[in-house]
Parts: structure tokens; sequence; C-alpha cells
């Protein structure tokens, strides 16, 4: 298990790397200077050079991927060219709200996945199992920027249950972790409805059913736990999507997370403030699958076994 | 079962938009510095200057009037203002005086100091406050329109020598005091007159601020609302919406160094060939004006009589023939914008208009930062754009001078004409705002024939409100000063 931890965690580190340095190169290459938008058209030329050698951005690119990652590594994120705000506190401000929406999304997503994959899959060809997976088709259909602002007029506007937008207590985190949710749980209910359906037909199922066992346990002790693996995988993948903010929902309900100020700062060249937010975006995905590789080899010991024979 | 519903009761009780007293004003965009002496960004500019006054403002024909102080010009190139009385305090109860005057232009001249205000002061030779009243302004050449130009938000010279951080913490003396930001998306500030509380709430999604302002949970708002959501509040009860126009002018951009759009007559042909009546009647819903120049008629140095381009097809037609165009050798061009979804709608409907004369457009959108390098790098055919918040005419030297060239300045087309060159200059060096008006004017009717931009329109400013507001009057170029007079008559603040 050890050499299993170490080997994927080697990885994980290539992979934040790579992504930090990939980031930087593009962030560099495509048009668009922070300088002009911070001084504008109307700056005399002396003042744009005086600006550009201040933040650095004279340097040679080499060198300045050297400082830059000089600075990460020493946890130093700088400050935001615009708002001379240190990045750590951006980041400390953001984060909390998007963890928060995260989890708020993922748990609307199993609550209704997992009752609706089982009933489908249990009942299949029937009424409930259309009526399960025409739920998912249209979870999967519909765009969060579309189906925010139906939630949004529908329970804030006309029956007013909860606020329009912004991020004001327990209330303002219903309908964005439903946007959220329901997206997420159209696409796990009908995985956990396709392996629990392949799981059904196998022959120790048949075994249990013979040995006398009741259909739930059955069903919760040797189905679902070993349908379980594919969508712990994909569970571990959409939570990293969701860690790295989830823009279009953040922007619907004006949710202060990570994803909007990673979108804004692109926008505006704030070149250290984007890189922040990928690094913190890339160590939070390879820390999420990193997890859920653990988590499968823990689970499935023919995993761990088979990373010991390669 | 029953704490299950007795929570659902609770959170939806807790769910009634707040009524606190607090007047709330969405946003489209969050400020991004309320420093004054580094603000470029337009929600920035219009909430500083709620927070910050400065030596003028301007009246409705962008002329500018005494604020802070009014201005003697004791010399051509020698300005003394004179701070009025009473004298104003900033909100901690200092006094302002005019040594904070000098402290914060000092402060934006220093090249040390990176301003982005910097460029329009350089003419800016020397700085000096004679006393507590009075700052007097030695300049480098002659400018009659200098007042113009004083439009920083002054700030404590006693904060500015501490390295205040104005920006995490707003000192001014405007009519309104910086009272708390709980995050980048909320500002509340108070106003002074009347300890009225103000927040300011972004709310980037047009369709959510609007579904906000029906709920109550914002009262008003201001611009950045796409047409058809100005006419769905127009047939909404309890809300009123003001239309006023404004001098925010959007222009199609030529590249005068392109082989084909150098050809005057191709211009023309594009500028007949774009029906802006009915783009502004269906497009706009009517909340724009025709423009025929960079400055708007009502500007004292602007003019309704510049000859303009009307939809005409057929002449159209008739001018690409004779450029060598026809249906057996169409032309081509590439049209860049922003990737905003309305941006995108009209080029699309340029793009519609322009196929009926025989013209193949190539819509390219890309993001702002992306699509503003490739305008500035000359990298276009064709592209629109918006000029905000003019209102000094010596835009049209960073506009259409030869000498203003990216870098150098912002005439994007690289339209290069010794006769414009020769007008803005003449404009410049004339030694009364009459005789400078004069050149403009007669600048704007040579480049109207150059054409080196269709001028396309004016939009309008859009205000939206609940019904209980009462005073609020739209000013020309779309600043909140409105707030410091609106009055709440409605039987709640939230409602």
């Amino acid at each position: 298990m050890i050499g299993f931890f170490l080997t994927r965690l080697f990885s994980a580190l290539l992979v934040v790397f790579g992504v930090t340095l990939i980031v930087f190169l593009l962030l560099h290459l495509v048009p668009g200077d922070p300088v002009e938008v911070m001084l504008g058209e109307m700056a005399q030329p002396a003042d744009r050079e005086a600006l550009r050698h201040a933040l650095g951005l004279d340097l040679p690119l080499w060198q300045q991927v050297l400082n830059s990652f000089g600075q990460l590594l020493r946890f130093d994120f700088g400050q935001s060219l615009f708002t001379k705000q240190p990045i750590v506190e951006m980041l400390a401000e953001r984060i909390p709200a998007t963890v928060q929406l995260a989890l708020a999304g993922l748990a609307v997503a199993l609550v209704l996945a997992f009752p609706l994959g089982i009933l489908a899959a249990l009942n299949r060809g029937s009424r409930w199992d259309y009526g399960a997976m025409t739920f998912s088709l249209l979870g999967v259909s519909i765009p969060n920027f579309w189906m925010g602002p139906l939630l949004i007029l529908f329970f804030s506007v006309m029956l007013g249950w909860f606020p329009v937008s912004g991020k004001e207590g327990f209330a303002s985190l219903v309908l964005p972790a439903l946007t959220l949710g329901t997206a997420l749980a159209a696409i796990l209910s009908r995985m956990i409805r396709a392996t629990l359906i392949e799981v059904l037909g196998e022959d120790y199922i048949r075994t249990a059913r013979a040995k006398g066992m009741s259909e739930a346990v059955v069903i919760l002790r040797h189905a679902l736990r070993n349908a379980l693996l594919p969508t712990i995988t994909l569970i571990g993948l959409q939570l990293g999507t969701l860690l790295a903010g989830a823009v279009i929902t953040e922007a619907v309900f004006s949710w202060p997370g990570l994803g909007q100020l990673t979108i804004d700062s692109i926008h505006r060249r704030d070149y250290p403030v984007v890189q922040a937010c990928i690094l913190l975006i890339s160590v939070t995905y390879v820390v999420v699958n990193t997890l859920t590789d653990l988590v499968y080899g823990w689970l499935d010991p023919r995993i761990r076994l088979a990373g010991r024979a390669s | 079962m029953w704490l299950i519903v007795a929570l659902c009761a609770a959170l939806v009780a807790g769910c009634q938009p707040r009524d606190d007293g607090t007047w709330r004003f969405g946003l489209a965009s969050a400020p991004l510095n309320l420093d004054p002496r580094f603000a470029t960004d337009a929600s920035s500019v219009r909430v500083n200057a709620l927070i910050y006054e400065r030596l003028v403002e301007f009246d409705a024909q962008s002329m500018p009037i005494p604020s802070l102080g009014a201005w003697d010009a004791l010399t051509p190139t020698h300005y003394r203002v004179t701070l009025r009385t009473p004298r104003d305090v900033f909100h901690n109860g200092e006094p302002l005086t005019s040594r904070d005057v000098e402290a914060t232009y000092r402060f934006v001249l220093d090249p040390v100091n990176s301003s982005p205000h910097r460029g329009a002061l350089t003419i800016i030779d020397k700085i000096v406050a004679p006393n507590d009243e009075q700052v007097d302004f030695f300049l480098t050449a002659p400018d009659p329109i200098f007042p113009a130009r004083l439009t920083l938000g002054i700030v404590p010279a006693r904060l500015i020598a501490s390295g205040h951080r104005f920006q995490n913490s707003p000192l001014g003396s405007g009519p309104f005091k910086f009272a708390e930001r709980p995050d980048e998306n909320r500002l509340r500030v108070i106003r002074s007159a009347d300890n009225q509380p103000v927040e300011f709430i972004t709310v980037k999604d047009p369709t959510v601020r609007v579904l906000k302002l029906l709920r109550g949970e914002i009262g008003m708002t201001q611009n950045d609302l796409q047409p058809e959501l100005v006419r769905y509040l127009e047939d909404q009860g309890g809300i009123d919406v003001i239309r006023a126009p404004g001098t925010n002018f959007s222009y199609l951009g030529f590249n005068m160094q392109d082989p084909v759009l150098s050809r005057r007559g191709v211009r023309e042909a594009i500028a007949r060939g774009i029906d802006r009546n009915a783009i502004i009647q269906h497009m706009w819903g009517g909340a724009a004006r025709r423009a025929g120049a960079l400055l708007p008629p009502e500007h004292w140095a602007g003019t309704a009589d510049v000859p303009n381009y009307d939809y005409d097809p057929e002449g159209a037609r008739r001018l690409l023939k004779q450029a060598g165009y026809g249906a057996d050798k169409p032309l081509k061009l590439t049209y860049k914008t922003s990737s905003d979804a309305f941006r995108v709608r009209l080029a699309t409907i340029i793009q519609d208009q322009l196929k009926r004369i025989g013209i193949d457009i190539e819509i390219q959108s890309y993001d702002w930062a992306t699509f503003y390098g490739d305008i500035k790098a000359g990298r276009f055919q064709l592209f629109s754009l918006s000029w905000v918040g003019v209102k000094s005419p010596d835009i049209f030297r960073y506009v259409f001078h030869s000498q203003s060239f990216p870098p150098e300045g912002a005439n994007r087309g690289r339209f290069s004409d010794s006769h414009a060159d020769y007008l803005i200059e003449a404009a410049e060096q004339g030694l009364s705002l009459e005789e400078q008006a004069h050149y403009y004017r007669l600048l704007q009717f040579y480049l109207s024939y150059q054409l080196p931009y269709v001028p396309l329109w004016f939009e309008d400013h859009v205000y939206a409100g609940r019904d209980g507001f009462r005073g609020y009057a739209i000013a020309p170029d779309g600043n909140f000063s409105a707030l410091r007079d609106v009055l709440w008559v409605g039987k709640t603040h939230a409602d």
C-alpha cells in the first residue's frame, strides 16, 4: 500500500508541476497585456515600461518562469496586479465558498442519484426505470445557465422561498446546490443503474439468492458494494471539478467562489492570481483523484495486487 | 417529519428579502479599485465619485463646472483653483485643504507610483499650494480645457504620506462614506446627509439582476440590461424604468492599412449597407440614438450637422461594383468582436445586412483581453467597440492623429491623414474654447467624409427601480450621482 501511495504521490507532483508550467506559458503566449489593461490606452509609453519593469514582465520568459516557481515553492503567491490585495487573502475568501457549494452539490447529487439509480436498475424496463432515466436525461441535457434561472424564477420569484442570488446564510446555498447537484445526479444515477444491472447478473448474486438471503441484503451488501467501484471513480472526478469552481453556477448565483475568481483574473490577465488559482485547482484535482485511487485500492484488493505485480 | 416541516418553515421565513432600511443597488461588475488614484474601470469610477469629491464636475454639455473648487486662468499656462467655502471635510473629520489636492495630484504625477491617470495630466509642470485654500497648477503649454482634467478624487495628504490602503479602507469627502466591504460582490456605503445605508451588490448575470429586482432583493439598478429585459421590466407592475440619452459611442472600425479597406468607396459601401435605424428599433428596442460623430451633438464641441450615411443598399452595391466587387467576385472580410453575447448578436445582424449588399463577413469573437490585444496590434479588418465616458475633445488626438498609433495612442485603425492631423493640432492650439470647438467641428465633418469609423449609435442609459424610489435622474455620463438625492416613499425599504 505504501508503494502504491508513493507512486501516486510522485505522479501527482509531476502533474501539478506540468499543469502550472503549461498554464504559465499559455498565459504569456495569448494576446493581451496586463499593463495595457491596468494603465489604459492613454498611458505614456514610459509609464508602461516602468510598470512592466516593476512587475517583472520585462524579464525573459524563462526568468519569469523561474521566479514564479521560486515564489510558489515558498508559498509566496504575491499580490493581485489589479487590486493589490495579497493573493492568499483572495484565495482564503473564496475557498470556503467553493468547498461549501461543492459539498452541498455533491450531497444533493448523492441523495438523488442512489435512489434513482437503484430504483431504475431493480425495475429495469418499467415505468420507474423510464421515469428515472428521463429525469437523468433532462438533468444531463439542461445546462446550468438555464437550470439556474428556472429554479430562481420558480422558487425565488414565484414562491419566494429562497434568495435569488448571493451568499447570505444557508438558504442562499439551496438553489446553487440544486443546480449543481441535479446535473451531477443525472450522471451518477445512470452510472449506478448500469453497473448495478451488470452486477445483478453475476453468478455470486444468484448464489446469494439461492442461499436464501433477503433481497435487501443481496442488493445492499453484495450488489451495491461491487457496483460502487466505478461510481466512486466518477464521484472523485466530479468532486474535483466542483472544487475547481463551478464557474457558470457561481456566475448565475453571484456565488463568490474560486471559479469566478479564476475566470475574472484570466480576462484581466492578472497573471499571479491566475497562476495561484490554477495551482490550487490542479492540486485539488490531484489530491481528490489520488484519494479516489487509494479508496479504490482499499475497496478492491485486486488493484493493489496488480500494482505490486507490475 | 414535523421537525423537517418546522425546519423548512424556518428556512422559508428566513428567506424573505431583508428590510433593514438599506437600499440595495445592483451592479453588473464589481468595483475593482476603491482608490481613485488607480481606478479605471467604469464601476470603480462611478462608485468612487460618490466617496471622493473632485475639483470639477461636468454639465450636460460636458463642460467642466466647479465642484470642490473654482478655477481662474491667471495666464494660459497658470490655473489657480480656490476651494469652496464652507470648507469640506473628510469623513474622518479632518478638513480638506489645498495640501490634500496638491498631494493627490503629486502622487499621480510621480512615475514611481504608476498611476493610470498620469498620462492625462502630464501637461502639469508644477503644483504649488500657497495657502490652505488655493492650489496653483503651472502647465507646460496653454490648454484651455485643462480644468476638465481635474477629475481625480481627492484623498487626505496625511494618509498618502503614511501609505494608507484606500483600496481596503476608502476615505474621501464625498456625499457617501465607506462602511464595509464584506466581500468583492458587496460594498456598503452610508449617505452622509441622512445616514441612509446603501449597498452595492454585484450580480453579473443581467437576467438574475432583473429577477432580484422583481423580488425586492435589490431596489435599483442601472445599465447593462439587454433590451428585451428592459421591455420585460417595463411590463412589470411595481417597477419604474427610466431611459435617458447616453454618450457611450459605438462604432465600426476599419483597418486603414488593409488593401481593401484603405479604399474609401468600400468603406462608404459598408456605411451605406448597415441599416442602423432597424438595429436601433428592433435590437435596441429604441434605446439608442444614431451617431454621426464621436462626440454627441449636445457636447460643447459636438455638432448635429455632420453628414450621415443613410441605409442605401442600392448605392452600396453600386460603390462595391465600382471597386471591382460583385456577385462574381464577392468581397470577403473578417469582423472581430468580443465574446459578449449581445455584441456577437449585433455582429451577426451587421453580417446579415452586409451579406445583402454582397459582402461576406466572417465573425471572430474572442475573450476581451485577446480581442483587445488583436485590435491594438492591428490584427483585424473590421471591429466594433465603444468609447465610454468621453468628455474632452482631446480624445480626437488619441483616436485619429497619425502619431497615435498604438501603443502611443488609440488610433487602432492606423488612420493617417495630414489634414486630420492639421485640424487636431489647430484645435489644440486654439486659445479659447470657441476656437477649439470650431476646429473640432471641422474635424468631425472631415472624418465623416473619410470614414475611418462608421459611427453607429449612442446607447441610452437605462435605470430600473422599485416604484417607491423617487428622484432618480440619470446623469448624462451614467454616473450614480442621483443617489445623493433619491428618496424612498414606499411602504418598506425592501419592497
